[in-house]
């Protein structure tokens, strides 16, 4: 099922390797809710039935920068011009050091069900290093209030390869979090963004960010550990226990439609063809066109069905279950392996694919180096 | 009607870099109103952008003015312009052939560079009149009197009463423009006899062809006559005679002792090269102006374009440089490594950066340079001797008797505490040293032969930082000379690649194979395997370096469903591995031919 994306493009300060759409203007938030509120009745005004939406997702940014009573209007405005069935996967990211014991009840109560915490390390000289505005204990404060205020399905942020950073720190980490019962782990590695404050650091050599392969370790070790404490690899940077995986990104990695609101947000959409669309990238833009009635888009891509498998695959081999064959097939009218058979032969050859009747998905070799299998569909 | 020749003074200005020849040169157009005011342009005669940028000269130019002086005459000043760089020391020479005199400008806080004796060298030797003048009087830490005596002690010319000036400022320029008037004799020559015209610099025209920049010695030159180059017997018709105001501006003729162009669709500059005498083909000279020689490229490297499919707009491109240049010589070459790309001759160093600045700037291209290397002279067992100018065609071992390299008489001038480590830096680089003399208490002259190919990587800015900018460097070609050189070649995964194979002299080869092998560890990115790298000499591993497998390369988190971003960044990633070298299994970016270069 469809999938709703709402981006909050606010954050308290931004993160050193930040390169996402954010702001650090807070004075506009309740601008931003009203202008978000009027793009949601546009949007839903234009597409004539009342679309479905199985998951919920408010990323950023600093999605709990939002007042309980803000949350609250948006969810009521999505409920109201959509239809979010009762059971729907409503998740938030939250950032410790942002969210209020308060809020967390207002979210809970607005319908919000999962939450994603960004905690990205235990170390709270790591945490400075890399720019984050919050301690390690500000994070199990927010987990507590999280609790208290009824949220079981729980999601932790952590990140590998952040400068100075060791196997020890990490597996460190990965523990402390594993230890609090949460029900998701994403552990994503560092990636210098261009023109970002890291990215400069380490250019100039200021800054110095672990060796490849002490990263590689790392991740490697994430992914045993994380695996022995019963949290699952279900795609690349993923970890779940068993029935806990995020349904709104399950949707993205299958290729499935969604729906993004919001400055920046992007949407994939069938139409005649398979589309692509996103929103505008500033404030000011986002201001402009939404309090004139006009919806925000600013760029729009038709794909041809060549395309659109590419994409497929290019998500569905993120995921260990990789793609289903039959869904492709009907997607498609055409087998994946026979779609690509010199792409198929290569990752056979390099031994980095595993192959069922249900499904061809990548081994840990080839989601190690996904990049030079996908180039192999290219 | 001809411009009596009293009245008229040809003459060129001698500066080291940054010393304001541009300046002067600038002031002077100034005050005979040659310029408008609001025509003016900073370093007017300097046309190229690079030129600007690096406040250097590439070109030659011209410019006619007039000047009014204190005696009620009007006099006509044709200024030449001239490179200061020791790779254009033919043109240079040519044209300081064209004058009467030289200013020679010299920086009141710097006095004189060994640069600008080596140009006040080639004026004295053509016979010029030198006029000095000390420039930039109006910094604090400017020595007038002490860099006067410094001019006296080391030209041996009179310099006490020299113009003391603020090219910047305009303070006494005026003087200089008495100094030429007075100093500098006016030229000889007569407008009856057969003409003879010497071609002191020669640029390309959209619209005229090739147009030979020239100082008349004898005779006149007009539209409609034949002319002859004596150089090469080739005959055109002159469409066009002019003067430089600066901007080209069509006279009637040119006559015995005045400086011009003449335009006779010729259609490269390579049928007009400098030092040639023009004469008149119905009435020739008898015999030529004296001074042409040809000159040979005495540095060569590879130029590949970084996308293969741009060859043809790199041969294109080379082709109308080569219109402008004709010092700049190219012929096709195929690299295992590269494809199809050129083998590039050139003057130096400098002259070899400015063609590749002038190919991406002006050409749009992307370029891949192999390492330069100079010509080696091979004896080879059965006798025979071959000019080497690419390392990849050096005949195996056994068939060579011995190798020689080209050598450079080489002047450093430096303040005397840095005496030390210049001389150090000579000595890693194989010089011999041959005497040191003191200009003054300070200031110090130390002459080595070197090998060429110890010069022309990064011997400048050593020379420059361990001098902290002071040293200045002058050379000109010895000859050759026996030596124990090697080629060391690289291997990666086993597969020699010939554009990275350099000729080095033998106790280096050790120390440069370890040290190239480990720079090509450092910019090889990491493949699906491991990657040997092995320096080798003949069939002798010497080091060897390993690139390691890579372990992971997937894409980051996906922001909002940002599923474009993510595509583009897969193409980005597989648009940089096509536009990678591939020599056997291993992808090579295009820094890795220079990692041979930019070790010390």
């Amino acid at each position: 099922m469809a999938g709703l994306y709402i981006h909050i493009p606010y954050c308290v300060k931004k993160c050193d390797y930040c390169d996402f759409v954010s702001f650090c203007e807070n004075d506009s938030i309740g601008r931003y809710v009203s202008a978000l509120i009027r793009e949601i009745e546009m949007t839903a005004q234009e597409t004539s039935s009342r679309q479905e939406f199985g998951t919920v997702f408010f990323g950023g940014g600093t999605p709990s920068l939002l007042s309980g009573e803000q949350m609250c209007r948006i969810m009521d405005a999505l409920r109201e011009n959509f239809s979010v069935p009762a059971n729907a996967e409503c998740s938030m990211e939250c950032n410790p050091g942002t969210a209020t014991a308060a809020n967390l009840r207002d979210y809970r109560a607005a319908g919000i069900n999962r939450l994603s915490i960004g905690l990205q390390s235990a170390s709270d000289a790591l945490l400075k290093r890399v720019g984050r505005i919050h301690t390690y204990v500000q994070f199990s404060d927010t987990l507590r209030y999280a609790r208290d205020a009824g949220f079981e399905n729980i999601g932790v942020d952590v990140m590998h390869g952040l400068p100075g950073q060791t196997q020890a720190d990490y597996l460190s980490t990965l523990k402390t979090v594993c230890d609090t019962g949460v029900t998701h782990v994403s552990a994503y590695a560092l990636t210098l963004a261009e023109g970002t404050p890291l990215d400069e650091r380490v250019s100039s050599g200021e800054t110095i960010l672990p060796d490849e392969d002490d990263v590689a370790d790392m991740q490697d070790a994430g992914i045993e550990y994380l695996e022995s404490r019963g949290y699952l690899r279900y795609e690349i940077s993923n970890f779940a226990r068993p029935g806990f995986e995020c349904l709104h990104n399950l949707n993205y990695w299958e290729n499935g439609e969604y729906l993004g609101l919001g400055v920046a947000a992007h949407s994939a959409v069938r139409l005649r063809q398979w589309t692509r669309y996103s929103n505008v990238e500033t404030l000011k833009e986002y201001f402009r066109l939404v309090e004139r009635g006009r919806r925000p888009l600013q760029e729009t891509i038709r794909l041809y069905p060549a395309d659109e498998m590419f994409e497929c695959v290019m998500l569905g081999l993120r995921l260990v279950r990789g793609v289903e064959r039959a869904a492709f097939r009907e997607r498609f009218g055409a087998d994946m392996a026979q779609v690509y058979p010199e792409a198929m032969e290569k990752l056979r050859a390099r031994g980095w694919v595993e192959e069922t009747e249900e499904r061809i998905a990548l081994n840990k070799l080839g989601l190690d180096l996904q990049n030079e299998a996908l180039d192999f569909f290219m | 009607m001809a411009y009596p020749n009293e009245l008229i003074r040809n003459f060129s200005i001698i500066a080291h870099i940054d010393h304001g020849k541009s300046t002067l040169a600038d002031r002077m157009m100034e005050l005979t109103d040659t310029v408008a005011e609001r025509d003016m342009e900073e370093q007017l005669l300097d046309s190229m952008d690079i030129e600007r940028e690096r406040g250097i000269t590439i070109k030659s130019s011209a410019v006619r003015m007039f000047y009014d002086h204190t005696d009620g005459k009007r006099y006509m000043f044709n200024l030449i312009d001239t490179p200061g760089h020791v790779d254009f020391n033919y043109e240079v020479s040519r044209a300081l052939a064209a004058c009467e005199g030289a200013v020679l400008v010299v920086d009141a806080t710097q006095g004189i560079e060994a640069q600008t004796l080596a140009n006040v060298y080639l004026a004295v030797d053509n016979g010029l009149e030198v006029v000095p003048v000390i420039n930039k009087i109006d910094l604090p830490s400017a020595e007038p009197e002490f860099v006067a005596q410094e001019i006296e002690d080391v030209i041996g010319i009179e310099a006490k009463s020299a113009p003391k000036i603020s090219a910047k400022n305009g303070t006494n320029v005026e003087q200089v423009l008495s100094a030429v008037v007075e100093l500098i004799p006016p030229p000889a020559g007569d407008p009856d006899e057969p003409l003879t015209a010497l071609v002191f610099d020669s640029i390309y025209d959209n619209y005229k062809g090739a147009l030979s920049y020239v100082r008349v010695f004898g005779g006149t030159v007009k539209e409609g006559m034949r002319i002859r180059s004596m150089a090469t017997g080739h005959e055109f018709e002159v469409t066009e005679v002019g003067v430089f105001t600066p901007a080209l501006c069509a006279v009637d003729e040119l006559t015995a002792g005045e400086v011009g162009y003449i335009a006779a669709s010729i259609k490269s500059v390579a049928e007009t090269k400098v030092g040639d005498t023009i004469t008149s083909a119905s009435h020739p000279a008898k015999k030529p102006l004296p001074g042409y020689k040809h000159v040979n490229p005495m540095v060569f490297c590879g130029i590949y374009p970084a996308d293969g499919a741009h060859y043809d707009d790199l041969r294109d491109a080379l082709e109308k440089l080569k219109l402008n240049d004709a010092s700049l010589s190219y012929e096709q070459e195929t690299s295992i490594a590269l494809g199809y790309g050129f083998r590039c001759g050139f003057l130096g160093l400098l002259h070899m950066e400015i063609i590749q600045e002038r190919l991406e700037r002006e050409f749009d291209l992307d370029l891949v340079t192999t390492a330069p290397s100079v010509v080696y002279k091979v004896i080879t067992t059965s006798g025979e001797e071959r000019m080497i100018d690419n390392p990849t065609n050096l005949p195996p071992v056994t068939e060579i008797d011995w190798i020689e390299e080209p050598v450079v008489s080489a002047t450093i001038m430096t303040p005397s505490e840095y005496v030390g480590s210049i001389m150090e830096i000579c000595q890693e680089r194989r010089g011999v040293f041959v005497d040191m003399n003191f200009i003054d208490k300070t200031r110090a002259g130390i002459h080595y032969i070197l090998p060429l190919n110890e010069i022309i990587y990064d011997f400048f800015d050593q020379l420059k930082s361990r001098s902290r900018g002071y040293a200045s460097f002058d050379y000109e070609l010895k000859g050759y000379q026996k030596s124990e050189l090697v080629k060391l070649d690289f291997l990666l995964n086993g597969e020699c690649c010939d554009a990275l194979s350099t000729i080095v002299h033998k106790d280096r080869a050790y120390t440069k194979g370890r040290a190239v092998a480990e720079r090509l560890r450092d910019v090889i990115p990491r493949q699906q395997f491991e990657i040997p790298i092995q320096a080798a000499i003949g069939g002798k591993i010497i080091a060897r370096e390993t690139v390691k497998a890579v372990r992971k390369d997937v894409l980051a988190k996906c922001y909002g469903g940002d599923i474009t971003r993510k595509k583009k960044l897969l193409e980005k990633q597989k648009e940089g591995k096509k536009r990678m070298r591939q020599i056997g299994t291993v992808s090579l970016p295009s820094e890795a031919f220079m990692s041979v270069l930019r070790i010390n």
